[in-house]
């Protein structure tokens, strides 16, 4: 399992969009803030390839229902979700009624890391059609770094001759400038409460 | 004619972009990123310089419900890395503020600093949203461009995050 590429979601949502927006991958959930995971996969499907996308539980629908979720519609992104529940017996089943699973639009297994062996050993046919397209879910990325924060806020302070200190007792005081750059100071500063 | 008028005019013009800023609601800030990183992505393949969207866009992390996007220096002192590049040799870096409101965001300030090619007249043109308005709205409209002069601020309609870059990539970046 631990051969599988990390990539983040929006790099995921990438080669989704060079597939033409189609086709069948896995992603393998972080052990941790699942549900926020989650969301940020879904952000990320929708900004990139600029379609409705949808959470489908895996466990606690009938296989009729799910036939059903995925072609109505057929062609937004849909995201099958695995749980606990998703037994051996399941991911069989599961596999048998694959091409039923056949749609326009990309579908995502969002797997725990366990979830492999199950989908490898129960569900072949599933697991061919994913071909090597399963990726752990990595780092966003994206986030300013607490080095790139101190350099930029150390920018600021040379362009404008002014101490950070400054800067917080100006906006306490409701004296500083209007201007967008100090505002982002005062977020650099995480002082949102003086915006 | 009076400067007074001209002050009392420009303040009412102010007011009216403080509550367009309140109708408009965008996305969470979170979204709005992914958003930009987006569009940045679909542009950038278009150009045939190097830019990745996904080293060169930076989320600061909300701080009492603001959050800033930022690519860029906050300051354009001349070509760097971080810098968006464009074919045409012009560059652009911009800082966006956005504030948290029920389950989207509303606009705090931004600046785009679109900086055209090296003998270009104008050198740049800056697209500002204040965070407030300025005690001479007559000098400063909140909603401002300046035209290649720091002194000079031009009021614009509010705009967007994405309409200032639809003007940069495919109004201003056009004609270079």
């Amino acid at each position: 399992m631990l051969d599988f590429e990390s990539q983040p979601f929006v790099e995921i949502a990438r080669r989704l969009e060079m597939r033409g927006g189609h086709g069948w991958i896995a992603v393998l959930s972080p052990p941790s803030s699942r549900a926020l995971a989650l969301d940020e996969l879904q952000t990320e499907l929708r900004s990139i390839l600029q379609v409705p996308t949808r959470v489908v539980p895996l466990d606690t629908f009938t296989f009729e229902g799910l036939r059903e979720a995925l072609q109505q519609p057929n062609d937004d992104a849909v995201v099958l979700s695995a749980g606990a529940e998703l037994t051996p017996e399941k991911w069989s089943r599961l596999d048998i009624m694959r091409s039923a699973l056949e749609r326009i639009g990309p579908v995502i297994f969002w797997l725990a890391p366990n979830d492999v062996a199950n989908l490898t050993g129960s569900a072949p046919n599933i697991r061919s059609l994913i071909g090597a397209s399963i990726f752990i879910a990595g780092p966003d990325g994206g986030i300013m770094t607490e080095e790139e924060r101190r350099e930029r806020l150390k920018e600021l302070v040379q362009y404008f001759g002014l101490s950070n200190e400054e800067i917080v007792r100006r906006a306490e005081s409701k004296e500083l400038p209007p201007e967008p750059e100090f505002v982002e100071w005062l977020v650099l500063l995480g002082r949102g409460d003086l915006v | 004619m009076t400067l007074e008028r001209a002050r009392s005019r420009a303040e009412t013009l102010d007011s009216g972009t403080q509550k367009e800023i309140g109708e408009r609601m965008l996305a969470p800030p979170r979204v709005v990123f992914s958003e930009i990183r987006a569009y940045l992505y679909r542009r950038c393949e278009k150009m045939r310089t190097k830019n990745d969207p996904y080293d060169l866009l930076k989320l600061v992390p909300e701080s009492n419900g603001v959050a800033s996007i930022e690519l860029g220096p906050t300051i354009d002192k001349g070509p760097t890395p971080e810098h968006l590049h464009f074919e045409s040799g012009a560059r652009l870096s911009f800082g966006l503020t956005l504030r948290e409101v029920d389950r989207g965001s509303q606009l705090v300030a931004f600046r785009y600093h679109y900086q055209l090619p090296a003998k270009s007249s104008p050198e740049y043109l800056r697209f500002d949203l204040n965070e407030g308005p300025h005690p001479d709205s007559l000098v400063e409209p909140r909603g401002h461009l300046h035209p290649g002069l720091e002194d000079v601020r031009i009021p614009i309609s509010l705009h967007d995050p994405f309409e200032i870059l639809d003007r940069i990539f495919f109004v201003l970046e056009k004609r270079t």
